[in-house]
């Protein structure tokens, strides 16, 4: 990421600036030593494909963004970038803050670490002191109610259990941005409906949330804004009822 | 926001903080998932030594090294147990844990610098064992000396460690893209270990070889581990080269990874 945080105006907490990243189409396509020392920016080379290009947006703090979009037209890539755990080919992603991604369906957790390991683990990397951790422990494992499942190893878990703590785990972080890629989808619907509270309450404090989902009332219950992003392009940034109803004009129409 | 976070993202105090974090857990896992726990980290480089010293001792008329040829054997052995352990390691950094990786936006050299570090304690923790031959030492025919040159060890620690963090900063990034590269490191090190003087010293090499030796940066280490009780082990031309080609890889290791991040993400 080009640490253009300084040009920001401070009243912005993410700046997109024409932002475009490409991917091989086939997973094994011929490398050559030549990649290494060519510059390999701006070219696109047979194989390849822009999931993203030429995105631009800004985010103000305390906005809440819904990314509408077909499956594979780019939304959990530009999550990502947002994220900074891909690195874009061109453009400008400046993030002012911490982010806390739930952009995994795992949550990024190891699968040999018990769960009480996994949470000092992913709340430290996020640059919780430990004091901090021990703090807020059990309310972290009472909110993905695994008090029973401190010391299995996560991969044992359910795909449910592992959702809970991951959603438990990533809305402690004190990070002023929070990212949600669908998730949350698998939990059930007690579950879900705490998930939801937690989400009106990290936004009333004010927090950033960026949310990806396919589920309308979701969307329309939590974002003022939406993108929608077709073919790897920003296709609308306008308020989430009127991209809402593009997309639908635009797939589910008949 | 202001709370308690240990630095901001992206200073130094972060860095070390993520550092030590995954470091210990590498520890922690290796240390907790084994009964036997510390003994394993010495039992690797007691049996080579064990094997070598009855095969050179024993069997072969040893014309090598020098007395005591156990300690001669351990104080490279050890240092050669970190390399190892820590360059096949390398070859999964980026692999092995895939997920935190794709979802944790921390600086990626950290995933390289964990495993110098954690394995780097694990080689401070097995230093006891050479203490505990050159005390046995004493009481043989051939007792070890102990010198100044044994000040040398800390600065051979910290030229391992260049020489490992630019390694790995070369080998991580590449053995996610080609994953033939994972076998080759594999066999490139076990080559080295005969190549290295661990059985032997740069001296005892013939002719043109004693020369090349030096390029090995392994040799220069190796030397300056060594020439606490082997004073005879003390070359400049060797160490000097060692540590010219340890930070020459660190520079080529620095610039491979910058290239590489970008892509080595997108295969994850």
């Amino acid at each position: 990421m080009e640490a253009d945080v300084t040009a920001m105006s401070t009243d912005l907490v993410i700046r997109v600036q024409g932002l475009g990243v490409r991917f091989r189409r086939n997973r094994r396509g011929r490398r050559s030593l030549k990649d290494l020392f060519s510059d390999s920016s701006r070219r696109s080379k047979p194989g390849e494909f822009w999931a993203l290009r030429g995105v631009s947006f800004d985010v103000r703090p305390g906005e809440s963004i819904g990314v509408v979009g077909r499956n594979g037209q780019g939304k959990s890539t530009l999550l990502k970038l947002v994220a900074g755990v891909l690195i874009q080919d061109e453009g400008v992603v400046a993030v002012n803050g911490g982010v806390a991604p739930l952009i995994e369906i795992t949550g990024g957790f190891v699968g040999d670490l018990t769960v009480r390991e996994n949470v000092r683990l992913t709340a430290g990397l996020h640059g919780m002191p430990k004091a901090e951790v021990a703090r807020r422990f059990d309310g972290i494992i009472a909110f993905a109610e695994l008090e029973d499942f401190l010391d299995t190893p996560y991969k044992h878990l359910s795909n449910g259990m592992k959702v809970r703590l991951a959603f438990a785990v990533v809305s402690q972080l004190e990070e002023p941005i929070l990212l949600v890629d669908e998730v949350l989808a698998v939990g059930d619907k007690a579950f879900r409906e705490k998930c939801y509270r937690r989400i009106d309450e990290l936004l009333a404090e004010g927090r950033t949330l960026f949310f990806v989902s396919h589920n309308e009332r979701d969307l329309r219950r939590f974002c003022a804004r939406g993108l929608y992003l077709d073919k790897g392009r920003l296709v609308l940034d306008a308020p989430i009822a009127d991209v809402l109803d593009r997309y639908n004009a635009d797939y589910n129409a008949g | 926001m202001t709370t308690a976070a240990v630095g901001a993202p992206g200073s130094p105090r972060r860095y070390l903080h993520s550092l030590w974090l995954l470091s210990a857990r590498d520890l922690k896992v290796r240390y907790a998932t084994s009964a036997l726990g510390y003994l394993w980290s010495v039992l690797d480089p007691l049996v080579m030594s064990a094997i070598y010293w009855f095969v050179f001792t024993q069997i072969f008329q040893r014309t090598v090294g020098h007395e005591p040829y156990i300690v001669f054997l351990i104080t490279a052995l050890l240092p050669w147990v970190w390399f190892n352990s820590a360059v096949s390691d390398f070859t999964r950094a980026f692999s092995k844990d895939a997920r935190l990786v794709r979802s944790t936006s921390i600086p990626r050299s950290i995933w390289v610098n964990r495993i110098v570090l954690s394995k780097g304690i694990e080689f401070l923790c097995s230093l006891p064992v050479l203490a505990l031959f050159v005390v046995l030492s004493q009481f043989s025919e051939t007792p070890a000396q102990v010198g100044w040159g044994l000040l040398w060890l800390p600065v051979a620690v910290v030229l391992q460690a260049v020489l490992l963090v630019g390694l790995g900063l070369l080998v991580a990034p590449l053995c996610v893209l080609w994953s033939d590269l994972e076998r080759t490191t594999k066999l490139i090190l076990r080559a080295l270990f005969y190549a290295s003087p661990v059985i032997y010293g740069v001296s005892d090499l013939p002719g043109i070889f004693e020369t090349l030796a030096a390029f090995n940066p392994l040799a220069g280490i190796f030397a300056l581990y060594r020439v606490g009780f082997f004073p005879g082990e003390w070359d400049p031309w060797v160490v000097g080269i060692g540590a010219v080609m340890s930070f020459a890889f660190l520079g080529l290791g620095i610039l491979v990874f910058r290239r590489l991040e970008r892509s080595v993400l997108k295969e994850l």
